[in-house]
């Protein structure tokens, strides 16, 4: 019954958008639009005819009603209530309809806000038809709400490894910056084809670029938080497919977050800020084409149906065809290029958003080449982490030291002395900390570590030192914060890349081995049964000459559907993770394959991107706050 | 104009980035018959369907030279299309066939098994369907051929005239 509510709003969500996109295809021929009353009753009507749809499925979930493809498929009756719930934005169908339901929460929050009406009437048109696409592509391959007959008894239940409190939260904070994208995409289009792409599209633009940018930075260390305490490999980034295809979107959406401040602050950059606004949102659906059409074999492929893949992907290339033609013809032409003078901020703005395209593009290639190659000459090459590692590094260092002084500098006028004063006192600041640092912690240097300490301290002295001297803290507060939280991050990603320790060895209960400084005693072993799972338990106490740490490992054999997770046992003082995972296959035996991982300011890592997420978080608030006054 | 070649080589691009990705999705890489190949086979032992006394021990099937395990159930149409193709390899090949029924009832798979014939010489209960899951089946009707208990072929899918000529072949 729920079902048949759910399916009828979807179909009349999409006769109301078909409905919108006509009405306003007239009031673009007539050239008058002073009838944005229907335009709008069409928006809100279909946002909540929406709501109801995805309400009325997790209410499907809630209730494991069965005669529903997708509940008998990704539920099952033992399942905990709140994985029932997230069951439904935990498989294609569903997060299907996530995904337009806030393509419709942002086009209906944006019809709200103070724009001209012009611009407010083209960004609802094009977003619209993103509505319109997805919701045609829901309804013709995935349905969320087809019925089987006869009603099984019982689903099929939840992936196992998706059962996890963090990812009942990862994929909406993902999707709403994913998503979220398309705003500033069909804002960018309304600017174009208005000739309205200025310093006022710019400062609406800026809240609408942020706002997902921060969601979709949470999304991504909610992420990278998952695989490191949940599968059991000691790391948090792989550079698997599928976290490239979230970071790619970040990547744009930085370069377009500073872009679009020079377009602000000095009017210039309009075509750049442009075609960004539209590269961000088309990095976010070739993400959403790499995990969702069944290119990639993982934990996110949910759909396999080789039509989904051809429909999403035709989709995804149109969209693309159209938005950057209507690029190519409407490009702003209006360009005040002033005085160039190289030590100028908007200029260091540039420089680093060349950089954030570089690194861009080396995630693109390692991402998109090895899948092309494979299927083109049956060739299968891994590129690994030794890829990333090795090209993005070197740049890096340079995007820091920019990333220090850029902030520094004035918008207006060349400031080199006032820089060359600055160098001058970050530099032996940074020098003397990182080489402390090196020497008190490290018995080998290696010359990309003493350079990854190196400018990240550089970067962190350069934002203290602005906190300080800064005139407006309110204002800068946002940005401080986040480039803090950069400057952390790579600092902890470079201690944490040398100084983790690793061993890997086969135990028995009883046993005791010293390997490195650290001791290792199996202390016992023991079983619980809980609602859907078996869980057997491995105590063990790590020794070396810090401290003792007791650690309980354990392996989850789940009933539906059979399968093993690893559970990892984490104890953390802040400093260093002490990080323990005990093997599937030898589950048992007499002998199990133990690892244990030692590694450094993990804490700092995932507080680093807090921090960066944060920052993004004020700035939204604040822009929110001025606009009100 | 300038306009317009820039629209078409932007159209020539999207083109080819679609045939690309065209042939990327029609590679099908999801479809990985051969994941448990060269794999002994999971540890498991069940209730036989017909004798209540015997179990079906995975350590039985490591002992056999040559053996078929196929999983099977009543309700599965394409069973009863593959069906006669195991009488045959039972009567006229004189191969060993054990039976996994899959999520049944035991009625109604002794029915079944009534009407069409009884081409296995044991046939486990996997109730639950834990032990298909274990051997990565993708659903019924699905045919593992093994050799001392190590899976040498794997048909997903109702049996046909090429997979059972290449049973014939491993068999050699």
């Amino acid at each position: 019954m729920a079902g048949y509510i759910g399916n009828l709003a979807l179909f009349f969500s999409l006769i109301f958008n078909g409905f919108l996109i006509f009405s306003a295809i007239k009031e673009i021929r007539s050239n008058n639009f002073n009838n944005f009353k229907i335009i709008n009753f069409c928006n809100n009507s279909i946002f909540f005819l929406l709501l109801i749809s995805f309400l009325t499925l997790i209410y499907c979930f809630t209730v494991s009603d069965f005669s529903n493809v997708a509940v008998y498929q990704n539920s099952h009756t033992t399942k905990p209530l709140i994985y029932k719930i997230s069951g439904a934005w935990g498989n294609h169908e569903g997060s299907m309809v996530l995904f337009i339901l806030i393509l419709s929460l942002f086009s209906f929050v944006f019809a709200r806000t103070k724009v001209s009406e012009k611009l407010k009437f083209y960004t609802v048109f094009f977003q619209s038809i993103l509505i319109l696409i997805f919701l045609i592509f829901l309804i013709l391959t995935s349905n969320p709400f087809d019925q089987i007959d006869p009603k099984p008894l019982q689903g099929l239940g939840l992936n196992p490894i998706l059962q996890d409190p963090l990812l009942v939260i990862h994929p909406p904070f993902l999707y709403f910056g994913y998503v979220g994208f398309s705003l500033v995409f069909s804002f960018a289009l309304a600017g174009l084809v208005t000739n309205n792409f200025d310093k006022s599209w710019s400062k609406v633009a800026n809240f609408w670029i942020i706002l997902p940018w921060s969601l979709l930075t949470i999304g991504i260390g909610l992420g990278s938080f998952w695989a490191y305490y949940e599968l059991g490999w000691g790391g948090y980034w792989f550079w698997d497919p599928v976290e490239n295809a979230s970071l790619m979107p970040w990547l744009a959406a930085t370069a377009l977050i500073h872009s679009n401040i020079v377009t602000l602050k000095k009017d210039k950059l309009h075509s750049w800020t442009a075609l960004l606004s539209i590269f961000t949102f088309i990095m976010s659906l070739l993400g959403t084409f790499l995990v969702r059409s069944g290119v990639l074999n993982s934990v996110h492929a949910f759909a396999n149906d080789p039509y989904r893949g051809v429909y999403i992907l035709s989709t995804i290339l149109l969209i693309t065809f159209f938005s950057l033609a209507i690029f190519i013809i409407k490009k702003p032409k209006k360009s005040l290029y002033g005085k160039y003078s190289f030590f100028q901020r908007d200029n260091f703005i540039l420089i680093n958003n060349c950089f954030l395209i570089f690194f861009l593009s080396v995630v693109l290639v390692g991402t998109v080449y090895p899948i092309i190659l494979d299927a083109i000459s049956g060739k299968s090459i891994s590129v690994g982490p030794i890829y990333y590692h090795t090209i993005l590094a070197p740049f890096l260092f340079v995007f820091l030291f920019f990333m220090s002084h850029g902030p520094l500098l004035s918008w207006n006028k060349e400031d080199k002395f006032l820089q060359i004063k600055n160098f001058k006192i970050f530099f032996p600041i940074s020098i003397v900390i990182s080489l402390v640092i090196i020497f008190w912690f490290f018995d080998y240097k290696d010359i990309i570590l003493i350079l990854g300490l190196l400018f990240s301290v550089y970067l962190i002295v350069s934002i203290i030192f602005d906190w300080i001297t800064q005139k407006k803290l309110s204002f800068n507060f946002g940005r401080l914060i986040s480039h803090l939280g950069f400057g952390t991050l790579i600092f902890a990603i470079f201690i944490n890349a040398y100084l983790s320790k690793e061993i890997n060895a086969a135990m028995k209960v009883g046993d005791e081995i010293k390997i490195q400084e650290f001791i290792i005693k199996f202390k016992s072993i023991n079983k619980i049964k809980k609602e859907n799972y078996e869980e057997v338990f491995g105590n063990f106490l790590v020794t070396n000459k810090e401290k003792q740490v007791e650690l309980t490992p354990s392996i989850r054999k789940y009933d539906r559907p059979v399968q093993f997770t690893s559970e990892t046992s984490i104890k953390t003082n802040f400093i260093v993770d002490y990080y323990f995972a005990i093997n599937l296959s030898e589950f048992e035996k007499e002998k199990i394959m133990v690892r244990f991982y030692y590694k450094p300011l993990m804490f700092w890592i995932w507080l680093s991107i807090l921090l960066i997420a944060f920052g993004g978080i004020y700035q939204t608030f604040r822009l929110r706050n001025e606009k009100q006054i | 104009m300038k306009n317009k070649y820039k629209i078409i080589i932007l159209g020539i691009t999207i083109v080819i980035i679609f045939i690309l990705f065209l042939r990327v999705l029609n590679s099908n890489k999801t479809y990985q018959p051969n994941q448990m190949i060269g794999k002994k086979i999971p540890e498991f032992i069940l209730e036989d369907l017909l004798n209540k006394n015997t179990k079906l021990d995975s350590n039985i099937l490591s002992g056999k030279d040559f053996a078929i395990l196929n999983i099977w159930a009543s309700w599965c149409i394409p069973c009863r299309i593959e069906h006669p193709f195991l009488m045959d390899l039972k009567d006229k090949n004189q191969i060993n066939i054990i039976g996994l029924n899959y999520k049944d009832e035991s009625m109604n798979a002794k029915n079944f098994l009534k009407k069409y014939g009884n081409p296995y010489s044991l046939i486990g209960i996997d109730k639950k369907g834990e032990v298909a899951i274990q051997l990565g089946a993708y659903g019924v009707p699905e045919t593992y051929v093994l050799k001392r208990g190590k899976i040498i072929f794997k048909h997903i899918g109702p049996l046909n005239e090429d997979a059972v000529n290449k049973i014939l072949e491993l068999k050699k």
